[in-house]
């Protein structure tokens, strides 16, 4: 049995400041007040208080953040002949070693979602690969389901592993952790929190009753297959897409989009150089197909909510062998006219069916 | 290039060819000595400063700002300078709501021939940056959150709209259906305490109408898609002043909408509502009384007075039936006309502009630049040109720190002056919650303080005040520089 | 690109307070540049010699030259970095003389200001695309507003000059206020002797089509090619009949027509002709007075008339011209001087105005030219000038000098003298503005020969005595007491203001106009009969207060504009005008609401609405780019990227 230990909510602090010790970083949910109460990941200081909610805001940017420098470029002119000029560049990536406290077990199965892309083939990201490669994850057990959540119909659940380097389960006001990970396994054994073994029973009890509270999940084997039917059919995505609004709420708060843009800022000149950013971008967003010939194969948005919807249930599980949603509801919950893929995506099964 | 041996401040001019640029040349040639911190970049007219080139330098680290131009009706273009009077006061009273100075910013008019007046402009205004000091920036601001007081009263009794005639508005759409491409509306969405957008082409579609306090998305942001097509449109009050302003800008035409309205009650602030309910797996029941909605949810009880769970701008509104209709039926509450001040806007008005810069600074942090709020806004009809995303005209790059998104919240405010009617929809649709709706009502304020109470979205054949000149204006006084 | 820098010395003007060579060397630094150099003087032949040698030696797109105002040499070097293959838009100027080296001591922040306005433009220019002028043929005929003595000079230069000219008269005659006028000073000349021929010149000239009775209705287009609508008032006579033999107005049963032409101090017919050398002499009949028109019966006219020329029906007609260039001689009125209620408001009938005095001395005027009290018909003794009345008063808002009064209260006095030769004349004056050619030799001609009385000073009251005269009250400042004054007439030296409905042709124009409707030259020097809108020119006291001589010359200096224009056959327009892209457009139309010039206009692309500019129309003024939301409309040469390139050269540092 891997290393199981508990933690004691007035040893939260101190647990943090161990996990200081080892990372650079440490993620943790704390509360933004405001006249609509957020939760968002931030790196811990001594005295913030942290909640365990599920996050408003998926810990994604632990791995792929809002934006990051690729690269730093400097020009310097050869001062025999100030035409001639000489670019040095700086592509090191910025990788500070990362500790995620807290996410859910949906937003642990993301980071799996991303690194297919990013770390399989002939070109791993270095930047994606070095941040993954310093990254543990201490994912915390959904007690029940909610309105907007869907992962044991997309191949997770309340108490999912997948992604986690310790899987924490709250009983009564401690937490049990268990390490799921050697990265996990390592630290468990590293802390000295005490033995949690004999109270595993209690968090497997309380994991099973939070599967219990779950609506029973459609059969979605189906699905690959019927929304790529579905390829050619406007009418289907033109009822679905009519009330979008075309934002990019729904993928910059999913946990397991990773599209992206690259742009350049700044001349190379002077104190600060030049930069080669990437930052997020949307697949719902107009300007995500916009060629530089000025073509759109995507000009409209129902082509591009069947892009979004396709790409999460159908093409890249033909990739993959997996579906590239992790059910965390988010894009229901934060659309701004509650839009619900899933919906779409039972619309879809039914229509083609 | 660091400025000089901290001596000077960086303070930027921006100076049209004709007069001002004329003048600040004679004060040269009268060999009228200045201090040396002005750096002048010159601009056809007065007209061609788009206030978010003065925004930007003050947010890229500027200490102080001046735009001059012609006298009024000397204009070389005869009327760029009465325009750009009406912008800049409008950016000049925006500001504060940011927490930046307003002192920072300054506008003159001085003549080609004034050189001596250009001499004193420019000596006082650097006086003044230097009295000031450097500007503060927001990236060194300390983070402060604050939350606005939502215990408001109410212009009218709000309620849950259970007499609405619903059921005859169903028949007159019904009624209506055949001559229009589709009607806009809401039903219910994927549980009894979210609403939809609805689009209704069939009579069975209408059956799903619903109407009460869930209704909180403003149809109206779908009006401009189908321009050219007959569409109804199912309205409130505040919806209907989005209508009325697409209408006003000529982004969709009066016969090619039919507006259907009943009088709105208020609609609930869905965060607060959600965040009283908590995390529940489903909705067991949704009950509706006069004052409230009591929601069962995995089989608790929760109930939701409107006085205490209205959105914010249901408290000020005093449009509860739409401004213009087709078809209205039923009567609204009456509005008791008393001038508020939204809890939010209230909020920042106590605040200092320090703290104001660190409320934003707080706030903005959080935003991921996914837009809802301009896409949600129905008076963003750039759409896919948004100057946001855009290399041509460049105004932004996409680093995601707060300047930049800050930065973009100006932009939307400020093409916003005149024409936001205030319908939230910006904020409501921020999925992290920033107050953001705060910066289009302090525009909105100054333009109803400075163009007679105009509010944007009452009158489709008014001409928004910003697109439009006085020669004299009545609330606009030019700066005494003596 | 490849940038080359100069930094001028300008003798000691910048090289006194700026380290050139220092700049220069910074300037390297810059992104672009690959050649930087600090000559003496840049502009100098030598110095153009040297940016044109760099730019072939260096393979230069682009040049910088950091020295006066652009103001004044940017279309110098734009020029020279033409002469060597260069667009003349790939050119940038930083001005670091009347910017910096004129208005700073400090050495060190001079040099560090001087370097960054290199920057900034150095930012601008790699920013800047290469602009081409479109040409466009010229419709050589010229449209002049207004029928004075210098719309007359510059109709009759224009047509000498081999100019189609569409002369518009509001009136039913030109002559303007000269036509009034009885002499002229300094010389006496009979005001009719010497402007008649000319009128008549007018009417007989091949190449002047004249519209009397008529108004600019609307106009469109831009230089070169203007589109105006003309509105010919119903005057109720058939003029192609009529012949000007009067016969109508002899028996027109309404004689108690309030009479214009003589400043309302007689009454005519109602039927009439103004004078009888009016050009076109022909008949007009005034609707509110006519009895056919007014009651529709009566008819005289139309009996009596030999040609049948009388049509009582007649209805307004609008006719359209093409012209390629517009002259607007609208002249002036005279202010509303009944605000002065010390005077008496116009309350006294023996209180005039000086161009009802002058027809009172015309031997056309009402009283066959002997000076006659308007109340009794009585000859005057006593007659009190009173100058300034609504100029340089700021208290009834006219601060400016009509200009011309002084000299025709001088006349007006000598001609008194000359008519009743036992009268005497008193001129309350502020101070005397004689500058003209013997100008001064005249007033004192006045003051020396004719005995005028001239005080210093100003009247504060004017009230009947109570036994048909009027007592003056007023102060002579050079005595330091009051006076008083019996007068049998009062004569007010009434202030000029621009004629009725001028701002609202200036609208129609579009041109700019100051608080007294007065018209603004493009530049108050170099640019005296120019405007801002090309195409458009000014002659005579619609631009400003000025005598007849300056009004002609300004006449002769149109014509000599429209003759220089009209000397080529095509124009070429300045391509710093707005661009849609009509992608970004979202047709809003916001930019057509904006523009001064009319130069932006719907257009259908695709079917969807876009905003389309006429570039031959658009002036540059950028309000439509920062007008437009999403950024797509841009002004060619100010883009928001170039301002952006500038801002951020400054302020990301």
């Amino acid at each position: 049995m891997s290393t199981i230990r508990i933690l004691a909510s007035d040893g939260l602090p101190a647990f943090l400041s161990f996990l200081s010790q080892k990372h650079q970083r440490v993620l943790v949910p704390v509360v933004k007040s405001a006249n609509k109460r957020s939760v968002i990941f931030e790196p811990w200081r001594a005295g913030m208080p942290v909640v365990l909610e599920k996050a408003t805001v998926p810990p994604k940017e632990a791995v792929l953040p809002q934006c990051e420098t690729l690269l730093t470029y400097k020009k310097s002119k050869n001062q025999e002949d100030l035409g001639d000029i000489t670019v040095s560049l700086d592509d090191t990536p910025e990788a500070l070693s990362t500790a995620i406290f807290a996410c859910r077990p949906c937003d642990a199965r993301g980071f799996r979602v991303l690194d297919r892309p990013f770390l399989n083939g002939l070109f791993p990201d270095p930047y994606y690969k070095a941040r993954r490669e310093s990254l543990t994850v201490f994912t915390i057990t959904c007690s029940s389901g909610c309105n907007t959540c869907f992962c044991h119909w997309v191949g997770g659940g309340p108490s999912s592993p997948e992604g986690s380097d310790v899987l924490m389960t709250k009983i009564e006001e401690a937490l049990m952790l268990q390490a799921i990970s050697p990265a996990g396994e390592a630290l468990l054994k590293d802390c000295d929190l005490p033995d949690g073994r004999d109270i595993f029973p209690r968090a497997e009890a309380a994991r099973k009753a939070a599967w219990a509270s779950l609506a029973p999940a459609p059969d979605l084997k189906q699905a690959p297959q019927k929304i790529a039917a579905l390829f050619g059919n406007d009418d289907f995505w033109q009822s679905q897409t009519s009330g979008c609004l075309s934002c990019g709420a729904c993928t910059y708060l999913c946990p397991a989009c990773y599209c992206f843009n690259i742009t350049d800022e700044g001349d190379g000149f002077g104190v600060h150089g030049g930069r080669r950013l990437r930052s997020w971008d949307n697949c719902m967003s107009s300007l995500f197909t916009h060629e530089a010939s000025g073509h759109n194969p995507r000009m409209l948005k129902t082509p591009r909510m069947r892009n979004r919807v396709s790409h999460k249930f159908s093409t890249y599980p033909e990739n993959w062998g997996t579906f590239s949603c992790n059910g965390c509801g988010r894009c229901i919950s934060n659309c701004p006219v509650s839009l619900d893929i899933r919906a779409i995506v039972l619309a879809a099964l039914d229509n083609a069916g | 290039m660091p400025v000089l041996n901290s001596k000077e401040l960086r303070i930027v001019g921006f100076l049209c060819n004709w007069c001002a640029y004329g003048g600040a040349d004679t004060a040269g040639v009268a060999r009228a000595g200045q201090p040396t911190d002005l750096r002048i970049i010159r601009v056809p007219c007065s007209g061609r400063v788009d206030p978010l080139f003065v925004l930007k330098a003050l947010l890229e680290g500027a200490d102080g700002v001046l735009v001059s131009g012609c006298h009024p009706r000397d204009c070389h273009y005869a009327a760029g300078n009465f325009y750009a009077r009406r912008r800049l006061e409008v950016l000049k009273r925006f500001l504060p709501v940011l927490g930046i100075d307003d002192a920072r910013f300054e506008y003159a008019w001085v003549s080609a021939s004034e050189g001596q007046r250009w001499q004193h402009v420019v000596t006082s205004f650097t006086k003044r940056i230097h009295a000031m000091g450097p500007a503060p920036h927001f990236d060194d601001a300390k983070p402060l959150l604050r939350v606005a007081d939502m215990a408001l009263t109410a212009l009218r009794p709000l309620g849950t709209a259970q007499n609405a005639a619903v059921n005859e508005l169903k028949q007159v759409i019904k009624d209506k259906l055949p001559e229009l491409n589709c009607v806009i509306g809401w039903q219910q969405g994927y549980d009894g305490a979210h609403a939809t957008p609805l689009f209704m082409k069939t009579p069975e579609d209408v059956d799903k109408l619903s109407w009460g306090p869930f209704n909180v998305m403003n149809p109206a942001v779908y009006l401009p898609l189908f321009k050219g097509k007959k569409t109804g449109v199912v309205v409130k009050g505040c919806d209907s002043r989005s209508v009325v302003e697409l209408l006003q800008e000529n982004l969709i035409k009066r016969e090619d909408v039919i507006i259907f309205a009943l009088p709105c009650e208020g609609t609930l602030d869905i965060a607060r509502v959600n965040e009283k309910l908590g995390r529940y797996t489903r909705i067991n029941a949704v009950a509706y009384d006069e004052a409230g909605v009591t929601i069962t949810a995995d089989g608790k009880e929760h109930r939701f007075c409107m006085n205490d769970f209205a959105q914010g701008k249901c408290y000020g509104c005093a449009t509860p039936m739409a401004v213009l209709a087709d078809t209205r039926l039923g009567e609204p509450h009456k509005v008791n006309p008393v001038s508020s001040v939204p809890p939010e806007l209230a909020m920042l008005d106590d605040m200092a502009l320090s703290e104001r810069m660190a409320f934003w600074r707080g706030q903005m942090e959080r935003c991921l630049r996914c837009y809802a709020c301009r896409n949600a806004c129905p008076m963003c009809v750039c759409r896919d040109y948004c100057v946001s995303d855009s290399r041509n005209p460049h105004w932004m790059s996409q680093d995601a720190d707060i300047n930049q998104k800050l930065f973009f919240q100006t932009i939307h405010a400020l093409h916003l002056s005149g024409r936001c009617t205030g319908c939230g929809e910006c904020q409501r649709a921020c999925p992290v919650g920033i107050p953001i709706l705060a910066l289009r009502q302090q525009i909105a304020r100054a333009v109803a303080q400075l163009f007679d109470d105009y509010k944007a979205g009452l009158n489709p054949a008014a001409l928004p005040p910003l697109l439009g000149y006085e020669a004299h204006e009545k609330n606009i006084h030019e700066r005494d520089w003596k | 690109m490849r940038i080359g820098i100069f930094i001028c010395h300008c003798g000691s003007n910048i090289a006194g307070t700026v380290d050139c060579a220092r700049v220069a060397e910074i300037s390297t630094g810059f992104p672009d540049v690959v050649y930087a150099t600090d000559p003496v003087y840049t502009c100098a032949e030598p110095g153009q010699a040297a940016i044109e040698a760099a730019i072939h030696d260096h393979r230069l797109d682009g040049v910088v030259v950091a020295s006066c105002s652009p103001r004044m040499h940017e279309p110098t070097f734009r020029r020279t970095v033409e002469r060597a293959g260069l667009n003349r838009y790939l050119f940038e100027m930083a001005n670091i003389r009347e910017h910096v080296s004129w208005i700073g001591k400090d050495r060190d922040a001079n040099t560090n200001k001087a370097a960054e306005l290199v920057k900034m433009a150095v930012a601008k220019l790699r920013n800047n695309r290469p602009l081409l002028a479109k040409s466009f043929e010229v419709n050589k005929k010229v449209l002049i507003v207004g029928g004075g003595v210098a719309g007359i000079q510059a109709a009759l230069d224009c047509a000498d000059g081999g100019v189609p000219v569409i002369l518009l008269e509001r009136e039913s005659t030109i002559g303007g206020k000269m036509a009034k006028l009885d002499k002229t000073f300094p010389t006496v000349d009979c005001s009719a002797c010497i402007l008649g021929p000319k009128m008549v010149d007018v009417a007989q000239h091949p190449n002047i089509t004249l519209y009397a009775y008529s108004e600019l209705e609307d106009i469109s287009g831009y230089i070169g090619n203007f589109t105006v609508k003309i509105r010919k008032r119903a005057t109720y006579v058939n003029w192609e009949k009529c012949t000007g033999c009067g016969a109508c107005s002899e028996k027109c049963p309404s004689k108690k027509t309030p009479d214009t032409f003589n400043e309302l101090t007689g009454v005519t017919t109602a039927i009439n002709i103004p004078f009888p050398q009016a050009i076109p002499k022909k008949a007009v009949i005034s609707a509110e007075h006519c009895r056919q028109l007014t009651k529709g019966k009566c008819g005289v006219c139309a009996k009596i008339c030999p040609t049948g020329a009388v049509v009582y029906d007649m209805q307004d007609d609008v006719v359209t011209e093409e012209v390629g260039c517009i002259i607007a001689a609208t002249g002036y009125d005279l202010m509303d001087w009944t605000v002065y209620r010390e005077y008496g408001g116009g309350q006294y009938p023996d209180v005039i105005t000086s161009l009802q005095y002058e027809r009172l001395l015309s031997t056309s005027g009402p009283t066959g030219g002997h000076i006659r009290r308007p109340s009794d018909g009585l000859e005057p003794k006593h007659i009190v000038f009173i100058q300034c009345v609504g100029s340089r008063d700021k208290s009834v808002g006219r601060p400016y000098c009509s200009g011309f009064c002084c000299m025709y209260t001088a006349k007006q006095a000598v001609l008194t003298k000359d008519h009743l030769p036992f009268s005497q004349s008193y001129v309350f004056y502020m101070d005397i503005r004689a500058p003209g050619k013997l100008y001064d030799e005249f007033t004192r001609r006045a003051v020396e020969e004719y005995g005028v009385e001239y005080i210093r000073g100003r009247v504060s009251a004017v009230y009947p005595d109570g036994e048909g005269a009027y007592v003056v009250m007023g102060v002579d400042t050079l005595l330091g007491r009051s006076v008083e004054i019996k007068a049998d007439i009062v004569v007010l030296a009434v202030g000029i203001e621009a004629s009725r409905g001028a701002a609202a042709l200036a609208e129609k124009l579009r041109i700019s106009y100051d608080n007294y409707g007065f018209f603004m030259e493009s530049h108050v020097k170099l640019k005296p009969v120019e405007t801002n809108t090309a195409g458009v020119f000014l002659a005579g006291v619609c631009q400003g207060a000025k005598d007849i001589p300056a009004s002609v010359a300004q006449g002769s200096a149109t014509a000599a504009k429209v003759l220089a224009l009209f000397a080529r056959d095509r124009l070429e327009n300045d391509p710093q005008t707005a661009q849609v892209d009509t992608r970004r457009c979202v047709g809003c139309g916001k930019c057509i609401r904006c523009c001064p010039f009319g130069a932006l206009k719907e257009t259908t692309i695709r079917g969807e609405i876009k905003a389309d500019v006429i570039e031959t129309v658009c002036q540059g003024c950028g309000l439509c780019t920062t007008t437009c939301p999403q950024g797509a409309v841009q002004l060619s040469h100010a883009t928001d990227n170039q301002i952006l390139a500038e801002v951020n050269a400054l302020c990301r540092c």
